[in-house]
């Protein structure tokens, strides 16, 4: 199939649902707002929202049923895209929900771990969406161990086995790092069988990210983890665009956060890091908002590619991020000429 | 079919359920929507006035049985005594005998269980150490002693499996990690290494190895010796316990002659009771009386009652009505009976949906104009014959009686039209035509079609006009495009066409288009029309909205009257098409040297003509019955007549042949 056949369809139904996403004028008025249930009545009342929200009353919605609602609203735009796809292609895309519901099981596992019941995540959106289990057991878990167990059968099951070998003790930093480190292998094993145009276009995108994020692992790891040098080394993700093997050994090794500060400041990625303090509160925002515009060049650059779509899943990503963030501002009474520095999105 | 009531004293609703079940003729309805829907009319006999009462506080069924303990006791014997347990009707009835044969049956289960656990933990066992062995055998090609490397007092030594990505990762910063590392084996994505750690550095090393997410290859302590003999000593305790569990499995068998009987009536029971607890989840329950509904086939209504009145006297009510209400929801489902010939095309029928009840059951016409239109298109002695061996082969060999059964007589059409047509194979050298060659009288062949067509469709509107006359409705039936109305304006087209063509219409084009016109004017005023014959009103919903419906229901109706008739043309088309076919590959046969190589390719070329051209025409068939016949006549809005039992009576995928 050629690239016009395989992705005119989608790229066009991409192009008018990026039209609904959230506008400027969106996000300054809704910073402006004073609760969560006027946050959610300007969503169902001036945004695609609405489509989740239709049957909520918002009068009394409250924080965490108001976010879940919102992530379902992502659901929804990914399964319509999934639709314009076939074989390889709509494996791929799917996969691509690896990366949320692993978000959700970590934070899960984390909870199960401090003795809280797995039950009251049962609204979680995309539990389930990739690995394609029965969820009311994932819900039933006592320990880490049950959620592995529950698992079984799925894409992360044989990452996990490890885990649970032997003399297993409950370990959540080590859940967390399997479940991360898997997406990575599912998600290369997938787009090899992509069209070559495609699997470079990915590399690059996909490459970025993990050379922002591997740069945020060691420099938390530095700083902040008692981590060995080769502990940091083994737990980056080796799909990097410009910072190889060997530029993220030497990362490792580096002997103090300034040698690092000092390497990271001679790739492009120098922006991550700045002499002011203010590197540990916006590292995160510089990175997704450097994700933002790259993925948009790379949008404009790539026209009939797999890119759009994985774009797109991102954009929405940070929109629900935004939101979630604008709720949590207002929430915590955090004004206005604040909170915006919060977001991805640029106003 | 007779709308059934029954209704009985609670204490009786398990024996009741169970005999229902097996006498396996009744549809169940769910009583509680019944009762609530007042669709029902309980002609209650005088004396039984307290019922009526009994209606007030009606509350539904609520199972709390759980027969998967029993279903895991029943599932360990079959595996346990080697058996494959079916239904036997011997031991079907109507009493209390479950509880008894189960508590029977558990008894023996508590002399067994001891055995059967015995079993599990010698085959986890033996997993174990086919485990060891595997493992053990990645050190095959050293001269190591297994006690050696268990003991080591410094050092120690590890088999660990990593993904080779991450051994990848371990592999280029050796130079950091406190081990010794061989790699043994590469697999599956998987790299499979020795490590050897000096002790004290043992818990530096395990971190960077659980940073790679490592899986222990577990070496066995108890055995000891080289490589091979450690493999020599597990592979004979691995014989072992393989024997222990034969012996286990012989003193089995002796308990599975007794017993064996026992397990089968409980299985029987079983289902039986799963069966009746699924019947009463549909029941209604009152203060004291249940209340069960059901369709039953006007043949059987007589053998449940007598059987009720066998097992519970007078206690018993059991009351037979007529179906009143056969509006869609309420209908009763529908069951086809149709001759054996032209049983298997049922199941294409259900695919479009069942005859509503009171419709017409369209299986003989489907059935004939099918098989003729199949034949007419796929005409050849040899390869109908291929079908029909098919079609036998599927039937006696698979569980898909119905599709072997279609093909059979479809195989039977072909090879009938092929002596009509003298095609043996495709060639028409070897046998004269009885009726006519295809590809030397092609107008013949698409007139024939079309003629065929206009025949065809006439029938469907016979059939039109008897449903619509059946279920009285004055609307559709006489001004209705399927109807009357529309059955005289295609007459019209096609006489009128035809004049035109042979020259014989001697008044003038204008009076058949006069007449269509009119027609087509009643059909658009068919409801107002309607409305003034029977009296009630004369628009259903606003007669805006009606008319732009009936306005393009005319353009519909001038449009499909023509491309339904035209559509026919495909019969002749593709019965030529077929004689193509096989022209071309004849060519091809021909241009070749070696007879061999040419005889090769007929084969080929017959087996293609078979699978491809058999395939289009069973799609085009399907299609011309479903689009331009169906269409005209065939709502298949019906449910199925599906009774509870335990056979799957009524269940007409599996009698056909």
């Amino acid at each position: 199939m050629d690239n016009v056949t395989r992705f005119a369809a989608v790229n066009t139904k991409i192009k008018s649902m990026e039209g609904e996403l959230l506008k400027d004028e969106d996000y300054t008025l809704l910073l402006g707002l004073e609760s969560v249930t006027e946050v959610a009545g300007y969503l169902k009342e001036r945004t695609a929202y609405s489509e989740v929200l239709a049957e909520v009353d918002t009068g009394t919605i409250h924080r965490g049923m108001l976010e879940n609602l919102i992530k379902q609203k992502m659901v929804k735009s990914i399964d319509r895209i999934i639709h314009y796809f076939t074989g390889d292609y709509k494996s791929f895309v799917k996969t691509l929900y690896a990366k949320y519901e692993i978000e959700e099981l970590k934070i899960l596992a984390r909870a199960v771990y401090n003795g809280k019941d797995a039950a009251a995540f049962r609204n979680n959106v995309f539990v389930g969406k990739h690995s394609r289990i029965d969820t009311s057991k994932i819900y039933e878990a006592k320990y880490i161990r049950d959620i592995i167990y529950a698992l079984q059968g799925s894409e992360f099951y044989k990452f996990l086995i490890p885990l649970i070998d032997g003399d297993f003790s409950e370990n959540p930093f080590r859940f967390e790092m399997v479940m991360d480190m898997s997406y990575y292998s599912i998600l290369q094993n997938k787009w090899s069988k992509l069209e070559k145009q495609d699997i470079k276009a990915l590399e690059q995108a996909q490459g970025i990210i993990a050379d922002l994020l591997n740069i945020q692992w060691i420099y938390r790891g530095i700083k902040f983890y008692r981590l060995s040098p080769e502990e940091l080394l083994n737990y980056t993700i080796n799909i990097g665009y410009r910072l190889d093997f060997n530029m993220l050994k030497t990362l490792c090794y580096s002997k103090s956060l300034e040698e690092f500060n000092r390497i990271v400041k001679s790739t492009r990625y120098g922006f991550m890091l700045k002499d002011d303090g203010t590197t540990d509160i916006y590292m995160e925002r510089r990175m997704e908002r450097y994700i933002y515009f790259e993925l948009k060049s790379m949008m404009k650059n790539n026209a009939l590619s797999i890119i759009s779509t994985f774009a797109f899943i991102i954009f929405l990503q940070f929109e629900v991020k935004d939101i979630i963030s604008i709720i949590e501002a207002i929430r915590y009474k955090v004004p206005a000429d604040q909170a915006y520095k919060y977001i991805v999105k640029k106003i | 079919m007779k709308i059934t009531s029954i209704i009985g004293k609670l204490t009786d609703l398990d024996k009741v359920s169970r005999l229902i079940v097996i006498n396996g003729s009744t549809h169940i309805l769910n009583a509680i929507s019944e009762l609530n829907s007042n669709n029902l009319n309980l002609s209650v006999p005088q004396k039984h006035m307290q019922i009526l009462q009994e209606l007030v506080n009606i509350k539904p069924y609520i199972s709390g049985r759980d027969f998967s303990g029993d279903e895991g006791i029943i599932r360990l014997f079959e595996d346990l005594f080697n058996l494959k347990l079916k239904i036997c009707e011997d031991y079907l009835c109507v009493g209390d005998e479950y509880e008894n044969t189960m508590a029977e049956l558990r008894k023996v289960h508590e002399d067994v269980r001891h055995i059967s656990e015995d079993m599990a933990e010698r085959a986890a066992n033996i997993e174990k150490l086919q485990q060891y062995l595997n493992n053990v055998s990645y050190l095959r090609n050293t001269d190591l002693r297994l006690e050696e490397i268990n003991n080591l007092n410094f050092m120690k030594f590890r088999l660990l499996m990593l993904s080779n990505e991450n051994f990848k990762k371990l592999k280029l910063n050796i130079e950091n990690v406190p081990a010794i590392i061989f790699q043994a084996a590469v697999f599956n994505g998987n790299t499979v290494i020795a490590s050897i750690t000096p002790k004290s550095l043992e818990e530096e090393a395990e971190r960077i190895f659980i940073s790679l997410n490592y899986k222990e290859l577990e070496l066995p302590q108890e055995f000891s010796g080289t490589i091979e003999d450690v493999i020599n000593q597990i592979n004979a305790k691995i014989s072992n316990e393989k024997r222990q569990v034969e012996e286990l499995r012989e003193s089995v068998a002796e308990m599975s002659r007794t017993y064996s009987d026992t397990v089968f009536k409980a299985y029987t029971l079983l289902e039986l009771e799963k069966k009746a607890e699924k019947l009463k989840q549909e029941t209604a329950l009152g203060s004291s009386m249940f209340f069960v509904f059901g369709f039953v086939p006007e043949s059987e209504v007589e053998g449940v009652r007598i059987e009720l009145k066998q097992y519970f006297g007078e206690s018993i009510i059991f009351i037979a009505d007529d179906v009143e209400d056969k509006r869609l929801g309420n209908a009763p489902p529908t069951k086809m009976k149709n001759i054996s010939l032209f049983k298997p095309f049922e199941s294409l029928i259900s695919m479009y949906g069942m005859p509503s009840y009171g419709e017409k059951d369209p299986t003989p016409f489907f059935a004939l104009s099918y098989m003729l239109m199949f034949g007419a298109m796929f005409g050849d002695m040899g390869q109908g014959l291929i079908i029909l061996l098919a079609g036998l082969l599927i039937s006696y060999r698979t569980a898909n009686k119905s599709f072997g059964g279609i093909l059979t007589r479809l195989g039977v059409s072909s090879m009938i039209f092929g002596a009509l047509y003298g095609s043996i194979f495709g060639s028409e050298e070897l046998m004269g035509a009885l009726l006519i060659r295809p590809m030397a009288n092609i107008n013949t062949m698409l007139i024939g079609a079309i003629v065929l067509g206009i025949i065809l469709i006439t029938i469907s509107y016979m059939y039109s006009l008897l449903n619509h006359y059946s279920s009285g409705n004055i609307e559709e039936g006489l001004f209705g495009r399927e109807g009357l109305t529309g059955f005289l304006f295609f007459l019209t087209l096609v006489f009128g066409a035809l004049g035109k063509a042979t020259g014989e219409l001697t008044v003038g084009i204008g009076l058949p288009i006069g007449i269509m016109v009119v027609l087509l004017l009643i059909m658009v005023f068919k409801q107002p029309l309607a409305g003034m014959l029977t009296g009630r009103r004369l628009y259903e919903d606003s007669p805006g909205d009606y008319y732009i419906e009936a306005g393009f229901g005319v353009i519909e109706t001038i449009l499909s009257v023509a491309s339904n008739i035209i559509s026919f043309i495909r019969v002749g088309a593709f019965a030529l098409n077929h004689v193509g076919l096989y022209i071309a590959f004849a060519a091809m046969a021909e241009m070749l040297n070696s007879k061999t190589a040419g005889i090769m390719v007929l084969i080929i070329g017959n087996i293609f003509i078979i699978g491809l051209e058999g395939l289009i025409v069973f799609i085009q068939s399907l299609r011309l019955e479903y689009y331009e016949l169906f269409s005209k006549y065939y709502s298949g809005y019906g449910v199925e007549y599906k009774p509870v039992g335990l056979f799957g009576k009524g269940d007409s995928g599996n009698e056909m042949v």
